[in-house]
């Protein structure tokens, strides 16, 4: 029993029982899910019956240009994100941490509303602000400098700033949260010895508050892949349904809902999800390797 | 002190994780609740799903009147509402998993393709319509069936298609739109509109996001682009062409807009109606609750007659949307439900609830000519408008005007492609009509291959 | 930094200071703009919003209470009814957040502690799956998780829509990559007064872990009180479902009850607003200098 004990207190075994529940979770809400996925991904599946279909779903896929249209408007959504997701959310941060803001808390809760708000209201809220029609906000908006009206939703390029400015209405204030306190995780007097030197503010963010705040941009990099990538819900809210005016704001999990869901093709749709993960997966590891976060001695 | 405080608290909170989970379940069940179960408890029980709030209420108030019609076989029923597309993808999840899916539900006429085939989930309604079968409009059983005549779903109400018209706007520039029968007659009230109002107001809106028209179009002609229940996909038809063309030119001259948002469905399509900038439109007859809900200032200007026909004789209307009511596989005791669901929906009782509460063109044609139950000026449709809508549906019915156009597994892939691109090229780009429909059609075969 | 004193910051910069709070007005004017908008529509009759969209106009006469009149019940008629209704969804989906924070918070903290900590054979395998579990969109996963769960008993229950998401891999990988920044030397200071391992991952690294907490916290406040796909597929109960899901059943393609939805969701933003106020305060204690250098 004292043996169990001092086993179980050992630095060897503890890291185990930390990870327990991970592994249990993983074995039974993932793993299992994700195979009979990748099964399922491989079959054509209608009530009750399921056939083998080999990879038919998958060259399939290889020749389908709406899935192709739908993979280009993800990477497209996920590259522009991560330029505009990161920097700017990290300079507000660095701002908001600084000392030249006055009433911080104002400004915490006002960007982090958007947030909370139910899809179904800022859908509706976005929609109506970028409607064609000549009474909607951004048409107002237009009347003012002196142009014409837009059709915003029908067109790629006007509809992707309605798309982008509602991601980052609804998404800066939050990447801001992650980088504030990832900002608190640096030890002040690091400052302080750097004021001791003379460095100025700009020498400060770049070559202290950067490279220390890196896992935290690590992290925020790796979760916007995947929601850029898988993002769906904001191009649902705008165009109040699945289907925009020549696909311009269809996306893989869109994609996905087209097949399995509203046409009721879970096989196919399993395939579509598969790629969509291995997509997300290349690209994070890549880019983990890259940042060294896999690495051991890093730690 | 705090620190000690807080990790007390979460380490419990860790040890209680299952239990209070439970316990949680638990004491929600011993409050007060919402109604949801509707009968006593000794009845057969079933459960209903519906995407309608006042679908469920309607079929709560059905469960009692049929309680106290049959005591002999009592019945009890808990309803659930979910969010209208989570709740046909729960349905669908709940039917493959083979667990989990109500013994009744709502589903709406978009998602009927995905359960016509052979491995179909549902329960055969044919003895239990048998009744109705010889009043009901025909079409609305026809498109909830399967190829092979079963009847899997019973609707709701007919959708029927008709003009709305902004009355007072025609009298306004002295205008008759009464006399129009056909779209050239449509057609030429529109230049007479355009110039009488300046180009102020349209005489209607095209939409690009919804496939209205070109169903009013096939069914003038008798044509059905998804080919039928057992046919091929064929959009490349006079009727869809003609009117096509016709709505291009309608936009070119300035006559028509194109629907703000795609169709006038919408918030804005409702500003437009009700701002007087769109002075007519065809919809469905569910369309007048948009007016009671929406537009309560619009009252005693709008009427409503049959739409246009391109050659007359031909039908002009057509059933729109629609919900069908359809009873799974993990039924206990289908016969029973089937009994009471029929009932509830297409006897005179229910009829006369689904028409009054739920304002819908009623399915029991029987009842149409039934001026008790037609013309009842308790109703608030019978004195919103210029006209009473079962004038107009007897008009329908005496003409045999209705028509139908299929909602098939092929529909989904059809009406996407048409909303999102080419009813988008044709009107938005002023794309050549045929050149749009072949680009289409090549789509589409190579899609349901 | 804001906490330490400089001297010669640029913080006594009284231009610097005017444009970037000018820049933080103009913003959070920008981003407010939606929300009032949203908010003054609340205050008036559903239809208007419908006709006139979002003119933002502070016509005060046609302001009414009525939308929240209805919503808490005081407009008879059917709001009685629906204030009911709405009154259940909120409260069910206050314990369902607040017992998917509490207990995901913790449970991602411990694993995320076991993974960052020590170092062990299964490491590297074990982190590669947490980022691998991210990058699985959920819809290939629902239909076999739907079953399971069934099998498992616990359709219909919190439990169920609780524990497939308890080992939630973003708050294990933020957790990670927030203790990676952490000074190990406590650690071995903790083992050398005889603390134990599980005593150490309590008592010394909990307390300077608290922003991660916190922003933790209200970050899977916000996506639990948000979330609706899977409670809607686990719950069958109309008594159990959430606000999200309440919510959109109010949308329908038989016409939308905008009255009820514009002010429940203006509503709906309180309690979520409150877990962000009472989390930000440990947001800003931060890491303790004196732990630190102790």
């Amino acid at each position: 029993m004292s043996k169990f004990k001092k086993l179980f207190y050992s630095q060897k075994v503890a890291p185990y029982v930390f990870v327990l529940p991970f592994m249990l979770s993983l074995i039974i809400f993932w793993a299992y899910p994700l195979i009979s996925g990748i099964v399922m991904s491989f079959q054509d599946i209608s009530f009750g019956k399921r056939t083998f279909v080999g990879l038919s779903h998958y060259t399939k896929l290889m020749g389908d240009k709406f899935f192709a249209i739908a993979v280009g408007n993800s990477v497209e959504y996920m590259l522009l994100t991560l330029l505009l997701m990161i920097p700017i959310p990290l300079v507000l941060a660095v701002l908001m941490e600084s000392r030249l803001t006055k009433a911080k808390g104002v400004w915490k809760v006002i960007m982090y509303i958007p947030a909370l708000t139910s899809v179904v209201i800022s859908g509706m809220l976005f929609r109506m602000m970028f409607s064609e029609a000549a009474g909607s906000q951004m048409n107002q908006l237009m009347t003012w400098l002196g142009k014409t009206p837009i059709a915003w939703l029908k067109t790629k390029w006007t509809a992707w700033i309605a798309l982008l400015l509602l991601c980052m209405w609804r998404w800066t204030g939050v990447n801001m949260l992650y980088f504030l306190s990832g900002l608190k995780s640096i030890d002040t007097s690091i400052y302080e010895s750097a004021d001791i030197d003379g460095a100025n503010a700009w020498q400060k963010l770049w070559y202290l508050t950067l490279p220390l705040i890196k896992p935290t941009t690590i992290y925020v990099v790796t979760i916007s892949v995947y929601a850029g990538l898988s993002m769906f819900l904001e191009s649902f809210m705008l165009w109040n349904g699945n289907s925009s005016p020549k696909n311009i704001g269809l996306t893989i999990v869109g994609y996905l809902y087209k097949r399995g869901i509203e046409k009721n093709d879970l096989g196919y749709a399993c395939a579509v999800g598969m790629v969509l993960m291995v997509i997300a997966l290349i690209i994070n590891v890549i880019q983990l390797v890259a940042t060294g976060t896999f690495k051991k001695e890093d730690r | 002190m705090k620190k000690r405080w807080l990790s007390i608290l979460m380490a419990a909170a860790l040890v209680a994780a299952m239990p209070v989970c439970a316990m949680a379940d638990e004491a929600a069940e011993g409050e007060p609740q919402a109604v949801t179960t509707v009968g006593p408890e000794d009845g057969t029980h079933f459960e209903m799903w519906s995407f309608v709030d006042a679908h469920n209420e309607f079929y709560g108030k059905m469960v009692e009147k049929w309680n106290e019609q049959n005591p002999d076989k009592p019945i009890n029923i808990t309803f659930s509402t979910y969010p209208y597309s989570d709740m046909h993808n729960k349905l669908m999840m709940s039917l493959q998993a083979g667990s989990g899916a109500p013994d009744m539900c709502d589903v709406e006429i978009g998602q009927f393709p995905n359960y016509t085939g052979d491995d179909c989930p549902l329960y055969a309604l044919n003895d239990a319509l048998a009744p109705y079968e010889a009043d009901v409009v025909q079409s609305r059983l026809d498109v909830y069936s399967k190829a092979d005549g079963t009847r899997i779903g019973v609707p709701t109400h007919v959708g029927a298609s008709v003009m709305y018209w902004n009355a007072e706007i025609f009298e306004k520039y002295g205008l008759d739109y009464k006399a129009v029968k056909t779209w050239d007659d449509y057609t030429e009230l529109g230049r007479q509109l355009k110039e009488a109002s300046n180009g102020e107001v349209f005489l209607t809106s095209v939409d690009t996001g919804g496939v209205d028209w070109m169903w009013i179009a096939m069914a003038e002609y008798g044509e059905d682009w998804t080919g039928g229940l057992d046919g091929e996909v064929n959009v490349q038809l006079d009727s869809v062409k003609k009117m096509m063309t016709m709505q291009q030119e309608w936009l070119a001259e300035g006559i028509a807009m194109i629907s703000t948002d795609g169709h006038i469905d919408l918030e804005a399509g409702f500003k437009n109606v009700s701002e007087g900038l769109v002075a007519s439109f065809p919809k469905a007859m569910w369309y007048m609750s948009r007016f009671t809900n929406y537009m309560p200032e619009m009252e005693g200007k709008y009427d409503i007659t049959t739409i246009p026909v391109f050659e007359e004789g031909q039908k002009n209307s057509v059933g729109i949307g629609g919900t069908g009511t359809v009873i799974t596989d993990q039924c206990a005791n289908p016969e029973l439900a089937a009994e009471w669901l029929t009932w509830a929906k297409l006897s005179e009782e229910g009829e006369s609830y689904i028409w009054s509460v739920l304002g819908f063109d009623v399915c029991n044609s029987a009842l149409w000519f039934d001026d008790a139950f037609a013309f009842d000026e308790s109703n608030q449709y019978n004195t919103f408008f210029r006209v009473k809508p079962y004038e107009v549906l007897q008009e329908l019915a005496n003409n045999d005007a209705i028509g139908t156009i299929y909602t098939t597994s092929v529909s989904p892939t059809l009406n996407d492609y048409m909303c999102t691109t080419t009813l988008n090229e044709v009107f938005e780009d002023g794309m050549d009509v045929d050149e749009a429909l072949a680009e289409a059609q090549e789509y589409l075969e190579m899609e349901l291959m | 930094m804001a906490r330490t004193e400089k001297k010669k910051d640029v913080g006594n910069h009284p231009i610097a200071t005017g444009l970037v709070n000018l820049m933080w007005v103009v913003l959070c004017g920008l981003i407010a703009f939606p929300l009032l908008a949203g908010l003054l529509a609340s205050f008036r009759p559903g239809r208007e919003l419908v006709q006139n969209g979002l003119a933002i106009n502070f016509d005060f006469t046609t302001m009414t209470l009525d939308n929240y009149k209805y919503l808490f019940g005081l407009a008879g008629g059917n709001s009685k009814v629906d204030s009911a209704k709405y009154f259940m969804w909120y409260k069910n989906s206050l314990i369902l957040t607040i017992l998917t924070v509490v207990l995901t918070l913790l449970v991602c903290y411990f694993i995320a502690y076991g993974l960052t900590m020590y170092k062990f054979k299964l490491q590297g395998l074990l982190f590669f799956l947490v980022i691998a579990t991210m990058c699985v969109p959920f819809e290939i996963l629902m239909l076999p998780l739907y079953q399971e769960v069934t099998t498992l008993g616990i359709i219909n229950t919190r439990a169920g829509v609780i524990l497939p998401g308890l080992c939630a891999a973003s708050t294990i990988f933020f957790f990670r990559q927030y203790m990676q920044s952490l000074p190990k030397e406590l650690l071995d200071a903790a083992r050398i007064d005889g603390c134990t391992e599980y005593g150490i991952s309590v008592k010394i690294m909990m307390p300077i872990t608290k922003p991660a907490f916190a922003s933790m916290a209200i970050l899977c406040a916000m996506g639990s009180w948000n979330n609706m796909l899977w409670p809607m597929l686990v719950f069958r109960d109309t008594n159990k479902f959430t606000l999200q899901i309440g919510l959109n059943t109010l949308l329908t393609p038989y016409g939308n009850n905008y009255d009820l939805l514009i002010a429940g969701s203006m509503f709906g933003i309180i309690p979520i607003l409150i877990i962000y106020l009472i989390f930000q305060k440990y947001l800003i204690d931060g890491m303790t200098a004196g732990a630190v250098k102790g």
